[in-house]
């Protein structure tokens, strides 16, 4: 099985650990992995803030550089559902782009539920002494349906027991240009964020997506919480959240 | 176009800083938040022990509104002439104005000099009370919530709980001062005493106005019928007691039949309070007959265009199938940080960022569609499948189509996604970036202030890796 990793923008500039910790999880269970060497930034931002032109020309050139593999698996529920769920929507009158992009699609991934639904991952995956609470990001929650198979891959890790948060599906408050244009509305959600994680106790913050964890890693070291823990489910899985 | 004239709606960045700065109301809408989710879940939960699936519910009662929506105006006519058979009169207006027009002249010729209301959304739009303030007619409103809110001198900030944002500390300062009495300590079990007290103001108030005015949850086609659903006496009052009952209502708010009104009573209460039933469903059917004990002389159906209409056959046409039960703004996590008045118009929360850019105009709203995670929890949770952020969506698209971004967001769109474009230099850049980041950083490896986005280290520290991006690492990882 061949397979093209898509390390995300935010993966690449602000934690690359995130990417290797996947490439190391897809590796070890078979998978011959290739990083497509073109690969920039899906056009989510684009798309976010209307504007079709721009979405369609990143889409395109992402869409030519991930053709010919079995899967695509990205490290993040945002991104995956920008390939899944919007290109089709973009080219859906294209009889060119149109197909390629429904094509795509459907091989394309968020990793956990690659790992869980198609990979089946079926024994132990790391070690990890301690206990985590999961966010459950909003584009992966409703846009992708990912909930139950990030807790069914931490539930085989070694040592490491689930502490739900009360509101775990609420949204952080980091809607990418939402946070940087609502500074003090995205502070706030995200410090019912910081409570609830708070009030569950755990020793760290697992989530599947950067995005929101950057914002709720910063706003809890803002708040003076320098103890919890917030590591991408990839860094856990793959044993590197103990590093 | 009086809601531009009214509207401030171009003004929700400030305001939201203003809103979320402010700690009474923050702690009136932190209280009132789990209330509405939780309900609303034990109340959807609670169908399957009426044997109900919610999900095929939802889609019926889609159904039911698309089917309406289709053939708006056959509804519309077949209500005209059934509600003109049970001797009621029925007129149109175009926009607010015109409401407001047609009210001061029913009330003038019928002599009112007080007119009472039950809680009605588009009187919002029509700014109506300051109408008939003017034309000398004292409007009075009676759902308890309005009763406070236009005792305070305000706007409702939620379609269903008007005084939502407000703690019980404020309102026992306007009773008191309203009431002519001292002020009282207050806790959560003085509450009924507190409503009685309003009650016993507005019960003089229903003895003695003229008019009585309320809005319409469904307006029945197959009767002629007008539907209101409420948790407060006030509206029977309101629609019974006075000699002239005027409902004002939007036309989208139709229903064919009496079946379809009860499919989407199935949804509504449930939706907003998490009620199975509301304690009042009063369904109003023409004029005061011989022998019956009371109801008004005359009523009057005034049916509302002020936009609706040109949704029609439009990108946002699913807007219409709003019911108004307020889920989406209760579940949703910028509405419940701001409260309603942010919004700056009638509508708050995510059908407030839908309509009011669509009622008001798309330039006189420009954050609106904005402001949105885009989390979805308010299209997860509407009753009748309102693509809400797909809407705002279409809505930003529209603004980018039609200039109306700032250049700033413009050149910063147009310069990533060049770079983008262009591998080569985006590893470059990416790597400058990392080394720039990383060298900004304190000793922990966060940011403090960074410069090109104050707004977000405002609140937070930025967490910065190692200084060297994937793609540098992963290169350098192959050719060793």
């Amino acid at each position: 099985m061949r397979l093209a990793l898509y390390v995300t923008c935010l993966v690449d500039l602000m934690r690359p650990s995130v990417g290797f910790a996947a490439l190391r999880l897809l590796e070890s269970a078979g998978c011959a992995v290739v990083v497509p060497e073109g690969q920039t930034c899906c056009g989510q931002p684009a798309w976010s803030a209307g504007n079709k032109v721009l979405a369609a020309d990143l889409a395109k050139k992402a869409i030519a550089e991930l053709e010919g593999y079995d899967y695509v698996v990205i490290p993040s529920g945002s991104c995956t559902d920008q390939i899944r769920n919007v290109y089709p929507q973009l080219f859906a009158a294209d009889a060119h782009w149109g197909p390629r992009s429904r094509a795509i699609a459907e091989r394309t991934y968020e990793l956990t539920t690659f790992l869980a639904d198609v990979l089946k991952l079926p024994s132990a995956l790391a070690e990890f002494d301690g206990s985590v609470t999961y966010h459950d990001s909003c584009k992966g929650l409703r846009g992708l349906g990912i909930k139950r198979q990030p807790r069914e891959l931490l539930m085989k890790v070694n040592g490491l027991s689930l502490k739900e948060m009360t509101d775990c599906e609420e949204c952080c408050g980091f809607g990418g240009a939402f946070s940087v244009k609502f500074g003090d509305v995205s502070t706030r959600i995200v410090d019912r964020k910081c409570d609830s994680i708070a009030a569950a106790g755990a020793d760290a913050v697992v989530g599947g997506d950067l995005g929101c964890l950057m914002n709720i890693e910063g706003r809890l070291r803002r708040r003076g919480d320098e103890t919890t823990r917030v590591l991408h489910i990839a860094e856990v899985l793959a044993g590197g959240g103990d590093s | 176009m009086s809601a531009v004239k009214h509207s401030q709606a171009m003004h929700f960045q400030a305001r939201a800083g203003e809103k979320v700065r402010n700690p009474v109301l923050q702690r009136a809408l932190q209280k009132a938040k789990p209330l509405f989710v939780g309900k609303r879940a034990k109340g959807v939960a609670a169908l399957a022990d009426d044997g109900l699936d919610f999900e095929l519910l939802r889609t019926t009662c889609e159904g039911i509104r698309n089917r309406t929506l289709a053939d708006l105006d056959v509804w519309l006519d077949i209500f005209e002439e059934r509600a003109k058979a049970t001797g009621a009169e029925v007129l149109w207006a175009r926009d607010g104005d015109e409401v407001s027009q047609l009210v001061v002249d029913i009330a003038r010729r019928h002599g009112v000099t007080k007119a009472a209301k039950s809680k009605s959304m588009l009187s919002e739009e029509a700014h109506l009370n300051e109408a008939l303030a003017a034309a000398g007619i004292r409007p009075v409103e009676t759902d308890l919530g309005e009763y406070i809110v236009q005792l305070a001198g305000e706007t409702p900030s939620h379609i269903i709980a008007p005084a939502v944002h407000k703690t019980i500390e404020e309102v026992e300062a306007l009773f008191a001062k309203e009431h002519g009495r001292p002020i009282e300590t207050r806790t959560s079990a003085d509450i009924p005493a507190m409503t009685q007290e309003a009650r016993a103001v507005l019960r003089q108030h229903f003895l003695t106005a003229e008019m009585g005015i309320s809005g319409a949850n469904f307006l029945i086609a197959e009767t002629g019928t007008a539907a209101l659903v409420t948790n407060e006496g006030n509206g029977r009052m309101v629609t019974t007691l006075p000699k002239v009952h005027v409902v004002v209502t939007g036309i989208e708010k139709i229903v064919p039949t009496l079946e379809d009104f009860a499919t989407l009573m199935r949804l509504l209460p449930r939706s907003a309070t998490g009620q199975s039933i509301s304690n009042y469903v009063s369904l109003l059917t023409g004029t005061k007959q011989p022998g019956d004990q009371d109801g008004p002389d005359k009523t009057v159906f005034i049916l509302v265009d002020n936009g609706r209409a040109n949704l029609l056959g439009s990108a946002y046409q699913d807007m219409l199938r709003c019911i108004r039960c307020g889920a989406c703004m209760n579940h949703c996590p910028v509405y419940f940080s701001l409260g309603g008045h942010a919004y700056g118009w009638v509508y708050p929360g995510p059908m407030g960022s839908v309509l009011t850019p669509l009622y008001t105009g798309i330039e006189n709203a420009l954050d609106l569609p904005h402001a949105s995670t885009g989390c979805n929890q308010c299209g997860s949770v509407c009753p009748v499948r309102i693509p809400l952020p797909t809407l705002m969506h279409r809505l930003r698209e529209e603004q980018v189509e039609r200039g109306l971004r700032p250049w700033s967001e413009r050149l910063a769109l147009k310069t990533w996604a060049w770079i983008a474009g262009k591998p080569l230099l985006y590893r470059w850049l990416t790597r400058r970036a990392a080394r720039y980041l990383s060298w900004l950083a304190d000793g922990e490896g966060r940011i403090r202030i960074l410069g090109l986005a104050p707004e977000w280290t405002a609140g937070r520290d930025l967490p910065v890796a190692g200084g060297q991006t994937f793609h540098e690492l992963y290169a350098a990882r192959k050719r060793a």
